[in-house]
């Protein structure tokens, strides 16, 4: 368990590192936290010939909040889904993640407990304390792991993600990042220099369930997302699953289906039901893919059910 | 803290602070990896990405020439050194050779096929993957199953058949097992598993003139450096094994294997020290693995729930290679030996496939517990009888004993009753019951589990290993104390417990003893942390040499002191002559007069303070449990929840409850992890799927509880009244786990005696359907379409059935042919369950009577029997290890001679021979 030989370069400004890629032609990855690549590079199931650490890029690093003039461009793939709409709403403000920002950090971040408060809860169960010292927000919505905890609540709150390379600069909608288990929309010259969360309404209510073998796990089951309420109706509905398919599942018709509804006539069970048809899950040594479905439908309506009894009771 | 325990004069008993524990927290320990010699160079091994194949060939030469490469070895260069992999008994390992590096056939993915040496690990690992093996694959035997219909895994063998005993129908037992009033049948399965030490193996040999020096991370120097004495076997060859810290072994470590032989080896060839250092991906491929086994056993009850008799049909897998080909007879030792069960059998097999070997893992005959614990449980749900009592109705209590079992073994102590009554104090199960019944209602299903056992521990005198301990100990000219142990810490603390025993013994501070072990070099022969013994048999070594060293204290103070030898004692380092307060002086002052000015010591007395003791134990100490847990079960998800867990063990008099209790809490934390997450299994083709601690999972510090102990202390037979606590928990946790799980279920039915219990299992029994996916693993790996046969392959199979199934009909057909001669000298090989004994028989006839006498490293024993053709018959008595008739039946063709030889419950065993 020892990497294949590699040149390491520490590039201390994005420029550098996206030519660094760009001259690579495909032979270079990116280190940020390290958490999984390292023990890929060991175990020599990635043999790059060029790593790039971007480590040192202060640019790459913090969290700002920005309001953005409405029209903010956000690139849209032609296999856009229908619920793009809400999302695209002229935002009014929205909060930028530097890449490199440390999932520790984000969860002790008061501007994200604030503004984003599933992010937080989700970024708690990403790997361990030790592992979230180093691991960051990029390097998790960059590999793309199915059943990852980052890249389903990205998709679910609408977030869009900023790369750059030598052919410029572009954005990448969260929910069509994902192609498959870790292949991304990601360009092998591309970096991600911003992950951009939406605000949601104040009246939002989270949304978050994890079922995994031990706690730290990838999950076997999870669902992330958020419900926003105006005079006792759904205004607006993000929600994704993961582990429940090879990329992030967006639980489009779900999300429709409570789009508008009122709080106090929602069937929950139903809703589990199209949550569920909008997945794809799979077997493997920990779980079968009816296990996933069977314990989705259960969590999804367990995770409605009590969200909005707490809405209820406030 | 510690001066308190200074003052009161005993720490025996006391949760003393561990000596090791300064280094080990604060990663100062010193592991093989830690250590460095001057021009070390590193391995890394090359290894077969497939089951099963041919090599057909193997070019080095690219690997070879990349800079910083100093060696590429293969088996061309190994073999040479012919040297023969023992068993930890030191018999054969198998009953063909087991190759260092493979050599010509791959028999499992990750078989070493060559050998880097190079400068560091990365260009010793960049050049392995240069290494070019052309290899012809071949469909792999991979189950148990697989094995029992495919053509032998090894060439030499007749079948895939590596180890055999017992009886598989016996009439009386049938009949027995028929006619009970209700008769139980289950097969219980157990997955395999990764010992997993947080150590991986390691080692760094280097050899000087004819001192060979191996640092080797493993359960005892002393015995690696006998079985490198003896696997090597060269004259002149002097060995010497240290190993100061050791990271966690659980069996994996009993003794060298192929990796490690080879870079020893290949030191030797190369002049150089080597260094290996096995990394996690090769230590979950690669190292030896344990526990994958079925079984059916077969219980008859009364209507009362009292049993009548037993019949378990065991199979394990022993993968290509074992470390001992076996077919775990200690399963069946013990599977009843804390009931009272009147009629027993068994038929037990080990089985060879295209997997890594079988190796030790801690609690190596547990399934018997798991199997009888929990079919009590079904049984007394299917009876209607509480749990509790139906173990009441049949455990052996102290009113039964003295009292020897089915299987021979003698009982006069065991407590498992006791254990159990002790263990009900603390728990209010009519209290759980309520609170079972309304939770029920409420949609929550808690469940408790209770199971009994007893376990050997300390076993001396009987096997080539499993010596007793040896204690050198001397009061220093300082006054302070060293002991030089055969015992060996992989983490039990025997740096401090061993001191604590001496401490108490010679009447000196805690903290004035330093306990040496890790070394040959230092000590005696012992076998180390292996069968729960180190406290029982090294405790007992410590007490009986303190108690010689402190005699000479005495004797030398009395002379020096003028006064009675019996008026002296010693107390906290100080030698007190009762009534004359001016004659008190320090261990100290009389250290330095025993060893600086022998002239003022008693006549004929040796200088110094040093005294040595090897104590050998009773035969087998036993230990008794009884352990309780609760679980609650999500009935959305199937997950496990832990709530408690009670143990009530009887190790006897405790030397530190600390330690003790770690030892049933580690035991348990791998209990956990075999009964609700970990699983090394391979898919069809022989691929490992857990190769990473991604997909191997280990009970985290979120999935053990705080346990709760109740400690009986019933003192042993065995000096000091210590018993054995190593290898309990691992062997109790899992049917008391399993029977909490069972427990809280039984709404929805009977759980699987199979494990994991993973979610997608419990989950299953919840919603009453299936919920495994087609490509699950083992589904695949069971449900693979059998190995195509050739039509040789088939015959060659069915010969091997056969033999197996009908010994007779071999043997029939046989005495057709020509009459042989019989009389005269034959080297003989038995396969017993320790591994294959070299008898040499000497034969006379006279007509039909056959008179002889038998060699072996046991001594010599006449008989007489009878002579029919060729085949020869005859029965002899023996008395060790236990009372048994051995019934020979053997059949002559030319210059050879095979069959049986019958050994009471054991079965039979192979004999085969060829004239002198």
């Amino acid at each position: 368990m020892k990497p294949a030989p590699f040149d390491y370069y520490a590039p201390r400004t994005i420029e550098e590192a996206y030519k660094l890629l760009a001259e690579a032609g495909g032979g270079a990855t990116v280190l940020a936290g390290g958490q999984t690549l390292m023990p890929l590079l060991a175990l020599r199931m990635s043999q790059p010939f060029i790593l790039v650490d971007i480590n040192k890029i202060d640019a790459l690093k913090g969290v700002t909040r920005v309001t953005n003039s409405a029209g903010s461009r956000v690139e849209r793939r032609a296999s856009g889904g229908p619920q793009g709409e809400a999302q695209e709403a002229p935002s009014t403000s929205a909060t930028r993640i530097g890449p490199v920002v440390r999932q520790n950090e984000v969860i002790a971040d008061e501007t994200l407990r604030r503004c984003l408060p599933v992010l937080v809860t989700a970024t708690r169960h990403v790997g361990h304390h030790q592992t979230r010292n180093r691991g960051t927000i990029g390097g998790s919505i960059a590999l793309g792991e199915p059943a990852a905890e980052l890249p389903a609540t990205a998709a679910a709150l609408g977030a869009s993600i900023e790369v750059r390379s030598v052919r410029g600069t572009r954005r990448v909608r969260a929910d069509e990042m994902y192609l498959a288990p870790y292949a991304t929309a990601l360009e092998p010259d591309e970096l991600i220099t911003t992950i951009e969360f939406p605000d949601w309404p104040s009246d939002t209510v989270p949304l978050f369930r994890e079922v995994a073998r031990r706690p730290g796990d990838f999950a076997l089951v999870g669902l992330v997302g958020a419900l926003a309420i105006e005079s006792g109706r759904i205004s607006r509905a993000g929600i994704a699953w993961f582990g429940m398919g090879p990329v992030p599942m967006k639980a489009r018709q779900a999300e429709a289906a409570l789009t508008g509804q009122s709080v106090a006539a929602l069937d929950v069970q139903s809703i589990a039901e199209l949550a569920v048809a909008d997945t794809a899950p799979f077997d493997d040594r920990h779980a079968s893919a009816e296990y996933r479905r069977t314990v989705g439908r259960r969590i999804f309506a367990r995770a409605l059910g009590e969200a909005l009894n707490v809405r209820q009771a406030a | 803290m510690s001066s308190a325990h200074v003052n009161d004069g005993r720490v025996i008993g006391k949760r003393m602070l561990r000596k090791e524990d300064a280094r080990l927290l604060t990663g100062r320990g010193t592991f093989v990896d830690d250590v460095v010699l001057p021009g070390m160079l590193h391995v890394a091994f090359v290894r077969s990405p497939i089951a099963r194949g041919r090599i057909r060939s193997i070019d080095i030469s690219s690997a070879r020439d990349l800079p910083g490469v100093l060696a590429v070895l293969t088996p061309n260069d190994l073999d040479p050194f012919n040297v023969k992999l023992l068993s930890f008994f030191f018999t054969p390992a198998m009953s063909v050779p087991v190759p260092l590096l493979a050599r010509d056939r791959v028999a499992y993915v990750g078989d070493p096929v060559a050998m880097v040496v190079a400068q560091d690990r990365y260009i010793a690992e960049d050049a392995a993957a240069l290494v070019i093996v052309d290899y012809e694959e071949e469909d792999p035997v991979v189950t148990i199953a697989d094995a029992k219909r495919a053509p032998p895994v090894h060439p030499g063998m007749e079948s895939n058949v590596a180890a055999v005993m017992g009886i598989e129908k016996d009439d009386d037992l049938e009949e027995a097992l028929t006619n009970a009033p209700y008769l139980l049948t289950r097969t219980v399965r157990h997955q395999r598993l990764s010992q997993s030490p947080m150590e991986t193996r390691g080692v760094l040999a280097t050899k000087q003139g004819d001192e060979l020096l191996v640092y080797v991370t493993c359960q005892s120097p002393h015995l690696v450096a006998r079985y490198l004495a003896l696997a090597l076997d060269k004259p002149h060859l002097s060995v010497r094994v240290i190993a100061k810290d050791v990271g966690g072994a659980f069996g994996l470590k009993n003794h060298p294997w192929r990796e490690e032989m080879s870079v020893i080896v290949g030191s030797m060839l190369l002049g150089s020290p080597l260094k290996w250092i096995e990394d996690r991906w090769e230590n979950l491929v690669a190292a030896n693995q344990a526990r994958e086994q079925e079984m059916t056993v077969r219980v008859a009850f009364d209507g009362s729930g009292k049993l009548l008799a037993a019949h378990s049909d065991y199979s394990l897998n022993n993968g290509a290679y074992p470390q001992g080909a076996e077919a775990n007879i200690a399963v069946h030792m013990f599977i009843w030996a804390a009931y009272k069960m009147p009629q027993l059998g068994f038929f037990t097999r080990g089985w060879h496939t295209n997997t890594v070997g079988n190796g030790a893992y801690r609690g190596p005959w547990g399934m018997e517990s798991l199997a009888r614990e929990t079919m009590l449980d079904i049984a007394a749900r299917e009876l209607s009888i509480d749990p509790i009592e139906i173990r009441r109705r049949n455990l052996i209590t102290k009113a039964d004993q003295p009292c020897t079992t089915p299987m021979g073994l003698p009982l006069e102590d065991i407590t498992p009753a006791e254990c159990l009554d002790k263990l009900l104090e603390v728990i209010d199960v009519s209290a759980f019951r309520a609170g079972q019944a309304a939770a029920r209602k409420q949609g929550k299903y808690l469940g408790l589990g209770i199971a009994v056992y007893i376990e050997p521990t300390g076993a001396a005198g009987q096997m080539a290993p499993m010596t007793g301990e040896l204690a050198h100990l001397r009061i220093e000219p300082t006054g302070k104390v060293t002991a030089l142990m055969s015992t060996h810490s992989q983490g039990h603390g025997t740096e401090s417990t061993m001191a604590q025993v001496i401490a108490d013994q010679l009447g000196v501070a805690y903290e004035d003893v330093t306990v040496f072990e890790g070394d040959s070099s230092r000590g005696g022969f012992g076998p180390g942390a292996a069968g729960s013994r180190q406290g029982v048999i090294g405790g007992g070594a410590c007490r009986r040499a303190a108690a010689l060293l402190k005699e000479k204290v005495k004797r030398v103070a009395a002379h020096i002191l003028d006064a009675d030898p019996e008026s002296i004692t010693v107390e906290n380092g100080v030698v007190i002559v009762a009534g004359a307060e001016s004659k008190t002086r320090s261990l100290r002052q009389i250290a330095e007069i025993a060893y600086g000015e022998p002239a003022r010591l008693p006549p004929d007395t040796e200088s110094g303070l040093e005294a040595q003791y090897r104590y050998d134990p009773p035969p087998v100490t036993f230990t008794s449990a009884a352990h309780a847990c609760i679980v609650e079960i999500d009935a959305d998800t199937g997950f496990v929840k832990i709530k408690r867990w009670l143990s009530c063990e009887d190790c006897g008099t405790i030397i530190n409850p600390a330690v003790v209790e770690g030892q049933i809490a580690g035991g348990l934390a791998q209990a956990i992890g075999a009964v609700l997450l970990e699983e090394a299994g391979y898919d069809s083709r022989g691929n490992p799927l857990a190769v990473t601690y991604k997909d191997y999972l280990l009970p985290a510090i979120s999935d053990v509880p705080d346990f709760e102990y109740v400690h009986a202390c019933t003192p042993s037979k065995s000096e000091g009244g210590f018993r054995g606590v190593g290898e309990g928990g691992a062997i109790i946790g899992p049917p008391t786990l399993v029977n909490a799980i069972a427990d809280a279920l039984s709404p929805f039915g009977e759980v699987p005696l199979e494990l994991p219990l993973t979610p997608t299992r419990i989950l299953e029994l919840i919603e009453r359907r299936p919920l495994t996916g087609k490509t699950e693993a083992a589904t695949t790996a069971t449900s693979a379409p059998a190995t195509p046969m050739t039509a040789q392959a088939g015959a060659a199979q069915a010969a091997a059935n056969a033999t197996l199934s009908s010994p007779a009909a071999t043997m029939t057909s046989a005495s057709h042919a020509h009459s042989a001669v019989i009389g005269g000298c034959w080297n003989m090989v038995l396969a017993t369950p320790v591994g294959p004994q070299k008898i040499i028989g000497r034969f006379n006839t006279e007509g039909d009577v056959l008179k002889g006498v038998l060699e072996s490293d046991q001594g010599s024993q006449s008989f007489a029997g009878t002579i029919a053709g060729n085949r020869l018959k005859w029965e002899m008595k023996v008395t060790e290890p236990m009372p048994i008739t051995l019934k020979y039946d053997l059949t002559v063709e030319g210059n050879k001679l095979s069959g049986k030889v019958k050994m009471g419950l054991f079965g039979s065993a192979n004999l085969t021979g060829e004239r002198a």
